[in-house]
């Protein structure tokens, strides 16, 4: 006995000293069943037993408990002056939600004057779970996540759903109950505080009139007519293998509908249920099929069910095991078996009929990959038919989906950026115009557009759009592309979604260069820099690198980007942190000045090197440019080379890129598409070859033929004399 | 069996020479000394007649008794997560409770402490249960022992509404409500001057006002006939005994009047329109000893007239007894000499009859005659033509008096025409057809009555078809209790369960489904409905007026040597985590279940000092004890409530 319990002491001190390592300060204090004085819930003033300024950061002084629900207000005190700056409150005064334990996870939440969460302190909590399997700090992060959320939006856990104006959250495995339970405290809460103090203006929606319409429909009419309808959920979609049987196959309706509920319930059954519904009650019946339970179990320990909720708007409603009422049977006529059934009812007031609702089906994703787990939910929406409601269905107005909504709103500078990247392509599509006008001493009709690019992406595309492309991107890519394509992942940031058509369009046609040598904000910025350095006279100090080093060091970029691929596949948190290699983040999304002094320094010696040395991060480091490199391979449309380029080196030695070799072979996976070779072979001067030719032809007084295609002066062919 | 029911009604059994020995046996013996055959429970001797009667050929009864019988789809074995579809209220007997069960599974749900004292759910120690059950005034019980036989619920509209049901308490005569929405029982009371309450029914629609179409009134029987009031004089005279026919109101549970008659009362009946009670009578010699009590031929179903009895009770024609002020009207025949002015009306019924049950379609009472072999068809519109002056003689009220079988005991119906009588003797269930008896009695004796007949294990009591006694009858299913098990359960030594049989009835041939052990003894039973019953999920805190709303006001308020602990628990912790006390201190412990929760119930119990209750989600519960051994007492919760209910304890502390 004495040994076990030494052991556990031992092993609980090791478990103590790893928390705290690892976790947040605040989560090594424990707030499972942590002892709160009573007058917490009572006294009016709240701030004097809770660290009120701890969620609403520069508050310096708090008004007692006032409203109802009671909240508090924060102080800022500057020069004698208190301004108001925000709103602290108590969980438990607002809602009363049990957690998993049965008990409210009592929190106080900070809200800014604006309505933005400034900040979450769990005080206390009863949940087994969390003092049992997975460590509290687990629960800290999580309400973490509601930093800088809008109390307005619409949050909720889980993955964002498409065309859906909902903020997703990423929820705790094993503790959904506690998490779903959580996420409305928080969100009431704040609701009900905004509300409150006039942040949120929100108008009760009417509540259904039905219109005079009682009849008993078949089972297929009422599905033909949407009075009931299905979610139905494949094991597949949860990341299990594929089966004859979904995953859940649930179907339901709403009850109140007289026509529904009598076609369900039967009159006798609908009159019943309606006489136990008090006014602004609803009830909806899910009959449900498949290998697994829509109720779960979660209900038995917190009295939740954490599978199935219905939403409306921006509000979620939870069912209570008090607001369930058996289902005895569907009457219907044609009615399918089921294994499953349930009448639920919506007490909230918030709720309306008339307007469109959906039942969500929450679930546990496993990723077949890393077996993480990951909560998703499957909606279905549902609407009253027009024939039952009073004067037909109201008028909705759907918010546009995130993404959508950002489309909308930058729709000038999306048209500019394609037409930017249109313009691209089409001066590079007439590159031989361009450099047939060009000779290697004046490079002006390729360098005009060429550098007008440079400029554009650094400034409008890089520091004003943040549309620097990033490997991150390519990363999620891959993801996407082995588990789940979302668009709505990607259509979120219009700007890189139009830019990676415009890249991967253009690799395959020309290769990667004209992205990384004529548009990527980045290296358009660090060329720029080499060549104004050039230009004011830094020139002599300026080198490349040996080719033999540089043909070894080149390989570099590709180890950064197999490495970051390889790391993703475990975690993609730890890849994102390392792709930090790219000076991307810190030199356009978040500002050089803005970061700590490591990535400032980082990027300063980047952009210093590119002062001597051609784009040395391109070069060398960039694990974006390596995976274009690589399928660039496969371009249709290379640059042009002619017999002579085998051994003449005219071009190799201009080539900034380094990618002509000792044979002349242009290498289009290192490739800039600068043009300079392209300059060069057709300037009748430069180009050994030709100059060769004019030079002969000259002296055998031949008239200089103009340049063909292949580079060369049109061949003179004598003309047969005509035949007499 | 088509052949058989060709032949005389009597014989259409499919053991024709068991029935013919028995017949003759059990008449002999009932024409004889008085022999008993074995028909009463409390004769726990063999009751196999042949074994008694060695000149008769062997019957082989038992193979005889497996019919090839009819097979039924109905489906009974419930799959995992099935709920059933109807509840089926059971009386428990002399185990003094009742019980909630499954049907068609069977399954046991609940057991519904009522006249006992239940260590589980703290019935008969929480001072809330004692109120009920009723205490001497030193806050003992008065009664720890409760025989419960029937039970029945309350109507609208000739249906069960699921508010209400009633169970009665034989030995000590007492009736208690059980409420339909949390299946517990709220109230009982003590009928005055009552021994041996048998037969209960509430009424179906008030007599009085039509429009009150829903129960209101409870009719009880008195079987066994005392001096009254019973204070020691008379003793010796039996013939000065006499039985008191008992009304108690369904809300207010107080005895409204009661009714003295000749003779005594088994089951009760009441009509659709409000009109009648009925009981049935077996001694209306008013003898004392059983061969006294069965030397008429003709007994008697005893009809009350429920609107005159309570204008006679309005118009102050009544006596008191004793200490009781209950009003008590005279039925008794000599009193009653005008049927158009009479309280009662005594329908003859031949020898000993002992159940009397309502048709659905509401026009006849139909008694089972048990030492007679008939069952006799009353038709309540005669019955009220005789009150009324129309009709000269009571006994052509009588429709049909058929024989059945041997030992009819109890009826049920199928809401399609068709009664199901038990034959106790011949352990079997008769199906019958009622107009076709009526048709028989009339004189057409090729009417075929007997529908059907199966043999049952063994001697059946009480039946009940689903939904049988509601206007609603269903014919569904059957379910008989049976009172002698015998062979058909693992044997456990020498105390036998009774063996509760399930009936396919939807068709013309009834099928056996199946059996179930029942701890002894249900009598009776009612099966209802799902969709009728609405229980509560929780509690209602308000319902105690010592509830605790919030934890915070827990604490221990002492006033002189008088204690009051007020404890809240939420899973897992009592709100207390010690309190203290002193020797000698009486304690009242209230404990307030805060978990609104479905389901979460948490238990308190007291080491050394004998206390243990649950308190459900949202309810108070109390208990008074006296603190007489000082020391640390570890209060813990017995309901399993939680990941953490072994945590789950609080310290009393007795100080010395």
């Amino acid at each position: 006995m004495k040994s076990l319990s030494a052991l556990r002491g031992a092993a609980m001190a090791a478990l103590f000293a790893v928390t705290s390592l690892l976790s947040l300060p605040a989560a090594a204090e424990s707030a499972y069943e942590a002892p709160l004085p009573a007058e917490i819930n009572s006294d009016p003033d709240l701030c004097k037993h809770v660290p009120c300024a701890e969620v609403v950061p520069g508050a310096d002084s708090f008004s007692p408990r006032k409203g109802k629900p009671a909240y508090v207000e924060a102080y800022r005190s500057e020069g004698g002056q208190k301004t108001l700056v925000g709103y602290a409150f108590l969980s438990t005064d607002i809602v009363d939600i049990p957690a998993y334990s049965g008990k409210p996870v009592i929190t106080l939440i900070g809200m800014d004057t604006k309505g933005i969460i400034t900040g979450t302190k769990i005080l206390r909590h009863s949940e087994p779970i969390l003092l049992l399997g997975i460590p509290e700090s687990v629960l800290t992060k999580f309400i973490k996540q509601y930093l800088g959320k809008y109390v307005g939006d619409k949050i909720e856990i889980g993955k964002a759903r498409e065309g859906e104006a909902m903020i997703g959250l990423d929820a705790i495995t094993g503790a959904t109950v506690t998490v779903i339970a959580q996420n409305q405290v928080i969100m009431r809460s704040g609701v009900a505080i905004a509300r409150q103090v006039g942040i949120l203006k929100v108008e009760p929606k009417p509540q259904i009139k039905f219109a005079a319409v009682n009849d008993t429909l078949s089972w297929a009419q009422l599905v033909d007519e949407g009075s009931v309808r299905r979610l139905t959920v494949q094991p597949e979609q949860l990341g299990m293998p594929r089966a004859a049987e979904p995953y859940v196959d649930m179907q339901y309706g709403y009850l109140n509908t007289p026509s529904v509920g009598r076609s369900i319930l039967g009159d006798n059954g609908y009159q019943s249920l309606m006489t136990q519904l008090k006014p602004g009650e609803h009830a909806i019946f899910i009959i449900s099929n498949g290998s697994d339970s829509f109720k779960g179990s979660g209900f038995v320990r917190g009295g939740i069910f954490d599978r199935v909720q219905v939403g409306q708007d921006m509000d979620a409603y939870t069912f209570r095991d008090l607001d369930y009422l058996n289902l005895w049977g569907v009457k219907a006529a044609g009615a399918p078996a089921y294994k499953e059934s349930a009448i639920f009812i919506i007490r909230d007031p918030g709720f309306s009929a008339a307007y469109p609702w959906n039942l969500v089906f929450l679930a546990n994703k496993r990723d077949r990959e890393t077996g993480h787990r990951d909560f998703v939910s499957f909606s279905d929406e549902y609407w009253v038919p027009a024939r039952y409601i009073e004067g037909g269905r109201p008028k909705v107005v759907k918010p546009d989906a995130p993404w959508l909504k950002v489309w909308k709103a930058r729709a000038v500078e999306i048209g500019l950026f394609v037409a930017l990247l249109v313009a691209v392509a089409t001066v590079y599509a007439n590159r031989d115009a361009l450099t047939r006008r060009s000779t290697r001493k004046n490079k002006w009709p390729v360098n005009a557009f060429k550098y007008t690019f440079w400029i554009i992406s650094i400034g409008f595309v890089g520091f004003g759009m943040l549309a620097q492309p990033s490997i991150t991107q390519v990363l999620t890519w891959f993801h996407s592309l082995l588990f789940k394509w979302q668009w709505e992942l990607f259509l979120t940031d219009p700007f890189i979604f139009l830019f990676w058509i415009f890249i991967i369009l253009t690799t395959f046609v020309w290769g990667r260069g004209l992205f990384c040598g004529w548009m990527c904000p980045f290296g358009s910025l660090s060329e720029l820099i080499y060549k104004v350095a050039g230009a004011i006279g830094l020139k002599r100090f300026q080198f490349a690198l040996p080719m033999k080093w540089h043909n070894r060091l080149k390989w570099i970029k590709y180890a950064v980007f197999f490495g970051l691929l390889a790391v993703s596949v475990f975690s993609m948190g730890l890849a994102e942190m390392l792709a930090e290699v790219e000076p991307f983040k810190t030199t356009f999304l978040v500002g050089m000045f803005n970061r700590a002094w490591p990535y400032t320094l980082f990027v300063a010696v980047l952009l210093g090197l590119s002062i001597f040395i051609e784009r040395p991060f391109c070069k060398y480091l960039c694990p974006l440019g390596a995976s274009l490199a690589m399928p660039s391979t496969f371009r249709w449309f290379g640059l042009k080379r002619k017999q002579e380029c085998n051994t003449c080196k005219a071009c190799a030695v201009g080539c900034g890129s380094l990618a002509i070799d000792e044979h002349g072979r242009i290498d289009h996976r290192e490739c800039m598409h600068c043009l300079d070779c392209m300059v060069l072979y057709t300037d009748e001067h430069a180009c050994p070859p030709l100059a060769q030719e004019r030079k002969r032809r000259t002296k055998a007084g031949l008239p200089l033929t103009p340049i063909g295609k292949d580079g060369y002066y049109i061949p003179i062919k004598p003309v047969p004399a005509a035949k007499a | 069996m088509k052949d058989d029911i060709q032949m005389n009604q009597v014989d259409a059994m499919p053991d024709p020479s068991r029935r013919r020995f028995l017949n003759t046996a059990a008449l002999a013996g009932l024409a004889g000394a008085g022999l008993s055959v074995g028909l009463s429970a409390c004769n726990k001797q063999q009751p196999a007649a042949p074994a008694a009667a060695p000149g008769a050929p062997a019957p082989a009864a038992a193979p005889a008794a497996a019919p090839a019988a009819a097979t039924s789809d109905m489906h009974i074995h419930l799959k995992p997560g099935e709920l059933d579809t109807y509840y089926g209220v059971w009386s428990g007997g002399h185990s003094g409770e009742a019980r909630v069960l499954g049907m068609p599974s069977g399954r046991e749900i609940k057991r519904i402490p009522v006249f006992n004292i239940d260590c589980m759910s703290g019935w008969g120690i929480t001072n809330e249960s004692k109120k009920v059950i009723g205490t001497r005034p030193d806050g003992q019980l008065k009664y720890k022992t409760g025989d419960t036989h029937h039970i029945h619920g309350s109507y609208t509209d000739g249906v069960y509404n699921g508010k209400y049901f009633w169970v009665n308490d034989k030995i000590h005569g007492r009736i208690a409500r059980i409420r339909g929405d949390v299946f517990e029982c709220d109230a009982i009371t003590e009928l005055p001057n009552v021994q041996g309450f048998h037969g209960i029914f509430p009424d179906k629609r008030d007599p009085v006002d039509q429009a009150v179409n829903h129960t209101t009134r409870v009719f009880c029987g008195n079987e066994f006939h005392i001096p009254q009031p019973n204070d020691g004089h008379d003793v010796d005279d039996p013939k000065k005994y006499y039985c008191l026919f008992t009304c108690i109101d369904a809300e207010t549970m107080e005895v409204r009047w009661q009714c003295k008659i000749d003779g005594n009362m088994d089951l009760v009946a009441t009509s659709y329109d409000g009109r009648f009670a009925a009981a049935n009578q077996y001694n209306t010699e008013g003898g004392a000893h059983y061969e006294d009590m069965m030397s008429a031929e003709m007994d008697a179903c005893v009809f009350f007239d429920v609107a005159r009895i309570e204008k006679a009770v309005k118009d102050g024609k009544s006596f008191t007894i004793g200490a009781s002020k209950v009003p008590v009207v005279d039925g008794t025949k000599a009193a009653n000499p005008d049927p158009k002015t009479a309280l009662t009306a005594y329908v003859p019924v031949p020898k000993n009859p002992h159940g009397v049950n309502a048709s659905p379609d509401g026009k006849y009472f139909i008694c089972s005659g048990k030492l007679s072999p008939t069952t006799t068809t009353i038709e309540l519109a005669k019955v009220a033509d005789f009150l009324d002056g129309k009709l000269d003689d009571i006994r052509k009220a009588v429709v049909a008096e058929v024989e059945v079988g041997l030992g009819p005991l109890h009826t049920t119906f199928d809401g399609r025409g068709n009664a199901f009588t038990t034959l106790f003797l011949d352990s079997q269930i008769v199906k019958w057809n009622i107009d076709k008896a009526i048709a028989f009695s009339a004189g057409d004796k090729n009417a075929q009555y007997v529908v059907d007949r199966l043999d049952v294990h063994y001697q059946p009591g009480h039946l009940s078809a689903t939904m049988g006694e509601t206007k609603a009858a269903d014919g569904q299913l059957l379910a008989v209790g049976c009172k002698f098990s015998k062979d058909r359960f693992l044997p456990v030594g020498p105390l036998h369960p009774e063996n509760e049989q399930l009936i396919d009835i939807r068709g013309d041939k009834m099928v056996l489904l199946a059996d179930h052990p029942v701890h002894p003894e249900p009598h009776d039973f009612v099966m209802v409905k799902r969709d009728l019953i609405k229980t509560k999920q929780v509690g209602t805190l308000e319902d105690h007026p010592m509830a605790l709303k919030d934890p915070k006001e827990s604490g221990v308020f002492r006033e002189g040597k008088k204690v009051t602990v007020r404890i809240a628990s939420q899973a897992p912790a009592y709100s207390l985590r010690e309190f203290e006390v002193k020797v000698g201190d009486e304690v009242t412990i209230y404990l307030t279940n805060l978990d609104k929760v479905e389901d979460l119930t948490h238990g308190f119990a007291i080491p050394k000092y004998d206390i243990n209750f649950i308190c459900n989600p949202y309810e108070t519960k109390s208990v008074t004890f006296k603190a007489d051994k000082p020391g640390v007492f570890w209060c813990y919760c017995t309901h399993f409530c939680h990941a953490l209910h072994l945590e789950m304890r609080s310290r009393m502390i007795v100080r010395a």
